[in-house]
């Protein structure tokens, strides 16, 4: 066969479509430009806080003018925090009902198969359009057992004993700028309490997006999954398209007690002018695990490396990973795992994929302290350039601390082999399908942990055109 | 005095502060005195295939120079501590082998620092021309119970076809500071390997860059040991330019007692490097839960045809293996050097010379038998 199996083959961008589309600009309530002690007391005042939390806030405030930029990681020049309008409220209030929520915010989650997908088995829906929760529901069973999900700031109001115990302890305004930034402008976001030995048996779900320009979102998610309980949580990211760069520093704090188990699966598919610079972080005590399934596929600089922390004997952490870079996206991702106690385990699996200028980094941290004797740690890292406009790097960090440890990393870079091209070549498999089917095969380990109705993105995500175009 | 303030094996690519990794922060004075190093420290060679001088004989090294393309390298453990070996120094040799010069006879230069001389500012220069064959063998050793200084550079010139083999052995007392950067520049279908054993010093700082250009290949064979205080600071990069270049490196290490150790390896494919080839591994045996072991393994690329790979691992020594090998009379401390010698042979086995194979197992030995008796 007389074939150039050198070719490069293009592969489509993911299919934006109904995520582009923007609604026109309504507001109730914008506050000024900046970040200043007034707009943070406003915030907290509008939202009818207790004392504790605008102090909280006033004190991260604080923390965030002291703190500088990360020195490292992609580039965020462009981004300036001045000109971000940190806080804009929808015009609707909470609503219980899928009816009294607008028709243009409604017509939006439509879009995005909302609804479909809480009526398609899934427990609860909690989305969110711009900073303020608009839609909440759970199914009354749930209730009944006694787990609690609800946005954040009835959860402050509600809950105040718990949340006040727990709010940004797992993740400190003083563990880098924009925790403290976050800490300071916090807005919206999901509480979920499972109860001792309550198994949620099937995924809650909440989707949140942007949509006023210029606007940043602070979400913050707070999930405490008691002795023995379940969860699977799953959290969906979109936003449209906009000319004004947009930030997202959003926060989750996850907090998994003895014997329990927490999947949290997220797709974060923000439009290509987002600065995406969230913090995520679980702490995992005896006998626990947290199990993390992150897909990383928009914004324009994302800095997302959620981390586990497993502080109790034979707590476990898994990080299954992709991130797929395409052209004007910095994507630099990865995972963070600290062992301080004895027997505890984590695992860690990622997969990139770099095309068209794109920039996919995997930056990861493992420390073992000298307390995690009998700690197992595997890192795998594999990274796929599909052109040479592309770059891919590998920034693991190994911080050992103890001698009766196995720990075990191995990473990879390439492109797809000509050989293997080849070899499917002469079984009678076009060129094409061929390059599909082992651009599938890479994905596919991930791929099948990510939660069914992402299915979709993914598939449009390896969707491979018949025709090489570059190169 | 020397004063050292300075950050020091900086990461190509900077990573989470938390960790400490980025470089090497020193903020020190050294009470010494840069002085003249009165010894001889290399052998003349009896080949007119080979030119070999102290670096001091400026006419004729001026001479040589001349013939490479001597244009500016960045390297090193920093900028300040290559600027005192290249212009500062008080020792060093500058070696030119001939186009298709076959030099078998490898050249050996030893700065053995004692009382009098226990500064060594080293500046050393090889040139090896088209298709010429090279072996190298540089021994940095304390001979009597000072704090010796030793900073020093080292730059090679492979010219197309050429080959070299660099052998560096550190093997210092405890109370001394050791800085060492290297620098190939391995031209077309060139090939520089590098050994290194770093066993002494208490401190470690070593910086070693191979630029590779078409068809250039590339390894570096290391082996160390941390024990007592010493730190460790091992940079390692492999910068990929030229097409279907080669790269490797492998370090195997053993760390006991309160040692310190950061491993810093990076392979580089830079765009234009298309059907390369780099690998990287290392591998650590640890004795002791008070020791520190940091491992950077970057993977850097802007190249899509090029494959790359690297892996990591660490562990406590194999407990079958010791129990086995001590039911078999050896003690403890016996056994546990069989281990670690096995695992560091393949490296040892590289090093051409007998006499020097011989100094690395008694080395090793001493560290981990004799040192652990005191």
């Amino acid at each position: 066969m007389d074939v150039d199996i050198s070719r490069k083959t293009y592969v489509e961008d993911i299919d934006r479509g109904i995520y582009d589309i923007r609604n026109e600009f309504k507001y109730s309530y914008k506050v000024e430009k900046g970040l200043t002690e007034k707009i943070v007391r406003e915030i907290s005042e509008k939202k009818n806080e207790p004392e504790w939390m605008t102090e909280f806030r006033l004190k991260s405030l604080e923390i965030y003018n002291k703190l500088d930029v990360p020195v490292w990681g992609p580039n965020i020049d462009e981004l300036d925090i001045e000109n971000i309008v940190t806080y804009v409220k929808p015009r609707t209030d909470m609503k219980y009902s899928w009816e009294d929520v607008p028709e243009d915010i409604k017509e939006t989650f439509t879009r995005l198969g909302i609804p479909e997908a809480e009526h398609k088995s899934l427990a609860g829906v909690g989305a969110q359009y711009d900073s303020e929760v608009v839609y909440h529901n759970l199914k009354g069973y749930l209730a009944m057992k006694g787990v609690i999900y609800t946005d954040m700031e009835t959860a402050v109001r509600e809950y105040e004993d718990i949340i006040r115990k727990h709010f940004m302890t797992v993740v400190p305004p003083s563990d880098h700028k924009f925790a403290a930034l976050h800490g300071a402008v916090w807005s919206g976001g999901s509480f979920v309490y499972i109860p001792e030995g309550v198994h949620v048996d099937i995924p809650l779900q909440s989707y949140f997006r942007l949509n006023a320009p210029g606007a940043g979102q602070f979400e913050h998610t707070l999930i405490i999954v008691e002795k023995g309980a379940f969860l699977h949580f799953i959290e969906g990211c979109s936003a449209p398209k906009y000319s004004v760069n947009n930030l997202h520093a959003g926060c989750v704090e996850l907090i998994v007690k003895e014997g329990a188990r927490l999947r949290y699966s997220t797709i974060e598919n923000w439009s290509k002018n987002m600065y995406n610079l969230n913090t995520k972080r679980a702490v995992v005590e005896k006998d626990g695990t947290i199990e993390w399934v992150s897909g990383s596929f928009g914004s324009k600089v994302s800095m997302l490396y959620p981390m586990s922390i497993l502080k109790g004997e034979r707590a476990r952490a898994e990080f299954t990973g992709i991130t797929f870079a395409g052209n004007g996206q910095h994507l630099d991702t990865g995972a963070k795992v600290v062992h301080t106690a004895p027997y505890t385990t984590s695992s860690i699996n990622t997969k990139s994929i770099s095309k068209d200028g794109g920039v996919a980094v995997y930056r990861g941290a493992l420390v073992i302290t000298e307390n995690a004797h009998h700690s197992k740690s595997t890192v795998s890292c594999e990274s796929l350039m599909l052109d040479n406009k592309s770059r891919s790097d590998t920034i693991p960090v190994m911080d050992i601390r103890n001698d009766e440890v196995d720990i075990g990393h191995e990473a990879k870079i390439g492109r797809i082999s000509d050989e293997a091209i080849f070899y499917l070549m002469s079984r009678g498999i076009s060129e094409e399908e061929a390059k599909a089917m082992i651009v599938r095969g890479f994905v596919e380990p991930i791929a099948k942990e990510l939660p069914l109705e992402y299915a979709v993105e993914m598939n449009n995500l390896i969707k491979l055109e018949l025709e090489g175009t570059i190169g | 005095m020397i004063v050292i303030k300075d950050e020091l094996n900086s990461l190509p690519i900077k990573t989470y502060r938390w960790l400490n990794v980025n470089h090497l922060k020193l903020d020190e004075c050294i009470e010494k005195d840069r002085k003249p190093f009165c010894k001889r420290f290399f052998e003349e060679m009896d080949d007119d295939n080979i030119s070999i001088g102290s670096i001091n004989n400026i006419v004729t090294i001026n001479q040589h120079l001349s013939r490479i393309n001597n244009e500016k390298q960045e390297y090193g453990v920093s900028g300040k501590m290559v600027d005192m070996a290249e212009n500062l120094n008080n020792a060093g040799v500058y070696a030119y082998i001939k186009k298709g010069a076959d030099i078998e006879k490898p050249i050996r230069i030893e700065y053995g620092m004692d009382r009098e001389n226990d500064v060594v500012i080293d500046n050393n220069i090889i040139v090896a021309s088209e298709n010429s064959r090279a072996t190298i063998v540089v021994d940095y050793c304390t001979l009597d119970d000072i704090d010796a200084f030793h900073n020093g550079a080292m730059k090679i010139y492979a010219k197309p076809g050429a080959a070299v083999t660099v052998i560096k052995i550190q093997r210092m007392n405890d109370n001394s500071n050791h800085f060492d950067s290297n620098i190939a520049v391995v031209e077309d279908r060139a090939e520089v390997n590098f050994i290194q054993v770093e066993f002494g010093s208490k401190r470690a700082v070593t910086n070693y860059i191979s630029n590779l250009k078409d068809g250039g290949k590339s390894a570096i064979y290391s082996i160390y040991i941390g024990n007592r205080d010493r730190e460790l600071d091992l940079s390692y990069y492999m910068n990929h330019i030229g097409r279907r270049s080669i790269s490797n490196i492998e370090v195997k290490g053993a760390l006991k007692d309160r040692a310190k150790k950061v491993f810093k390896g990076t392979i580089d494919f830079k765009l234009g490097s298309s059907k390369s080839e780099g690998r990287e591994g290392e591998s650590v045996i640890i004795f002791d839960k008070t020791v520190k072991s940091k491992a950077v393994p970057l993977l850097l690329c802007t190249e899509d045809d090029v494959k790359g790979e690297h892996a990591a691992s660490s562990g406590k020594i194999d407990e079958d293996k010791l129990f086995y090998i001590m039911s078999r009379g050896f003690s403890k401390e016996e056994a546990m050097k069989l281990i670690v010698e096995a695992s560091f042979n393949p490296v040892i086995d590289r090093i051409p010379l007998e006499d020097l194979r011989d100094i690395v197992r008694d080395e090793l030995a001493r560290k981990l038998i004799v040192e652990e008796r005191i």
